[in-house]
């Protein structure tokens, strides 16, 4: 501004008109500069793509060769394909098992926490979350080794207390797999939720409490009876969010079985992703077409859970 | 209020310890038998190691590339973080406290994000990324992952400018300074909380991010970390090398027991702050 020669003159004269242009100009190119990257970025590598596999949902297409449009054709396969049918019944297994599990080793341990006065409380609280920090590929692998035969940890703990299976591989059993992938999902979930649950219960006026107790109610009557209710909004939230994240994960399984043996551990993600990006002939439209699906079954889970959050204050 | 400590109580006690036990456990199992050779390994599980092999880590580091792979996750990592970063802060800046037009449409465009679950964009963001020559890349998908906007990042540190007063900019204006001073000066200092909490966040969620780095990076001197243990333990299925890929398991680990050690508090209040929110 120094070359204006107001500013030279009267230095605390008001701003020039000159002045007030320069500044516009230079907010403008601020909001330009600061939108275009981040804005630009997000069309490009997240708008777009989501568009186009409604697109690609309607090809034959090998990712080498030229598409061909085959319209509704890919979806009627679906319909006829048993592996989808076989995953998506996985994946219905996992969400019934895994998603009360969380909740319920969640809500108890928060209670404990919460409610009990224990000495280390924030040692246990600290210990709980750290699951949560873990990438899926250490939480993984770690219960990968855990479920091995040979050197597991889980065989030797059952020989420790009298049961010999000898050398059984949980991951490698067609009846156990599926099952076998449940616990590294609920030990990697069961941190955040308890700190989510803690919280809330940490909003749960004392007062409630002490009434209960003056008229002689049990931890489980006060938990069942004042704590559940209370939480009902959040614990509903945290169930339906589970269960989404159930149904579209898919990372833990293919780092754990990728789908085997023989096709037992699949879920839809994965057989999607593995028609996409894995070792076989791809099938880009196909794989778009089960995305699809999910997308559907995926926004509309959304707009409900929605329609739960708006209302999930409760009142005291 | 107190009340009186029972039989039962001990037993409450108890599930607090199991579960502890199950966290802890298998972390310390792992530690030790990392030092282990492959002899004593396949022995017992519950033996000590009689030496500590410190040459697993060794091995881990350089024969199944760890090493490098920590390097290109450094390299991933930091670029992608100070990049993303820095857009986040600067358009929740822009979206939170200037006014020009557009600006609602913008906000509502990115809000969209939270409805998109993702899966179904894998495939066509393959191909646009394979395109436009991203492929096989760090750099590429240090692009990928700093510039498609995260719109639960966005809010996080939008709200956190909102308690801002509205007079930083006035007063910032009135003595003369430009909007790229009031941003860099005033703005970017005074939200210092907020922008380490979402790189913190960013952080853990890059260095634990398997799936496009497994996608998009096909040669393995490019790998990142998690990508790299996935690999190494697929082969030992031929090379039962076991206690080396223990000690590559403590190794990927590590970072993240330090980074939770010293950052618990902003990591726990961080997370619990997105869910009342998202």
């Amino acid at each position: 501004m120094n070359e204006l020669p107001n500013s030279v003159a009267h230095a605390t004269a008001p701003p020039s008109s000159n002045w007030k242009q320069k500044a516009k100009f230079q907010k403008r190119l601020f909001i330009l500069l600061a939108t275009i990257p981040a804005f630009g970025g997000y069309i490009l590598f997240t708008l777009y793509p989501n568009l186009l596999s409604v697109y690609y949902s309607l090809l034959n297409w090998d990712g080498i060769k030229d598409p061909v449009y085959v319209g509704m054709q890919n979806f009627k396969d679906m319909l006829q394909d048993d592996y989808v049918w076989r995953a998506l019944w996985h994946n219905v297994l996992l969400m019934v098992t895994v998603t009360p599990l969380v909740v319920f080793i969640s809500i108890i341990l928060a209670y404990l926490l919460a409610n009990k006065g224990y000495r280390f409380n924030s040692v246990f609280k600290v210990l709980f979350f750290f699951p949560n920090v873990l990438s899926l590929v250490a939480v993984s692998l770690l219960w990968s080794f855990v479920y091995d035969g040979s050197f597991g940890l889980l065989n030797a703990g059952l020989r420790l207390i009298g049961v010999d299976i000898g050398n059984y591989y949980w991951l490698g059993e067609k009846k156990a797999a599926l099952w076998a992938t449940i616990p590294p999902s609920v030990w990697g979930a069961v941190g955040f939720y308890f700190v989510i649950f803690l919280n809330a219960m940490s909003t749960i006026p004392k007062s409630l409490y002490e009434a209960a107790i003056l008229e002689g109610a049990s931890h489980r009557v006060r938990l069942f009876k004042i704590t559940i209710p209370l939480m009902t909004p959040i614990i509903r939230v945290a169930v339906l969010f589970l269960m989404l994240g159930v149904f579209k994960g898919f990372e833990n399984i293919l780092i754990l079985t990728n789908g085997g043996p023989s096709g037992s551990t699949d879920v839809i993600g994965l057989y999607m992703f593995n028609i996409a990006f894995g070792t076989g002939i791809h099938n880009y439209g196909y794989a778009s077409a089960i995305g699809m699906m999910l997308f559907v079954i995926l926004v509309a889970a959304k707009l409900v859970i929605d329609k739960f959050t708006t209302n999930r204050d409760s009142e005291y | 209020m107190r009340e009186r400590r029972t039989i039962v109580d001990a037993w409450w006690y108890i599930i607090l310890l199991i579960w502890s036990v199950t966290i802890l456990f298998p972390m310390i199992w792992v530690f030790y038998e990392s030092l282990k050779t492959n002899q004593e390994f396949f022995q017992s599980v519950w033996n000590l190691p009689r030496e500590m092999q410190w040459s697993n880590y060794k091995d881990a580091w350089k024969e199944y590339g760890i090493g490098s792979a920590m390097v290109n996750t450094v390299y991933y990592v930091g670029a992608s973080l100070v990049i993303g970063t820095f857009l986040t802060a600067i358009n929740a800046y822009v979206l939170t406290r200037l006014e020009f037009r557009g600006r609602k449409l913008m906000w509502g465009v990115i809000m969209l994000s939270l409805f998109l679950p993702g899966i179904n964009a894998l495939i066509p963001q393959y191909i646009l990324m394979r395109d436009l020559h991203l492929t096989n890349s760090l750099t590429g998908i240090v692009i990928l992952d700093s510039f498609s906007e995260s719109a639960f990042y966005l809010m996080m540190l939008s709200g956190f400018m909102q308690s801002l007063p509205k007079e930083l900019e006035e007063s910032g204006a009135i003595d003369g300074a430009s909007i790229f001073q009031i941003f860099f000066k005033i703005i970017m200092p005074l939200s210092t909380a907020g922008i380490v909490t979402v790189a913190i966040f960013k952080c853990l969620g890059l260095y634990n991010n398997f799936l496009g780095p497994f996608i998009y990076l096909g040669s393995p001197e490019k790998y990142t970390i998690g990508v790299a243990m996935y690999q190494a333990s697929q082969i030992m299925q031929y090379k039962a090398d076991w206690v080396t890929l223990f000690a590559g398991l403590m190794i990927t680990m590590i970072p993240l027991v330090l980074m939770y050690i010293f950052l618990q508090r902003r990591i726990m209040e961080g997370a619990t702050l997105g869910a009342v929110k998202g």
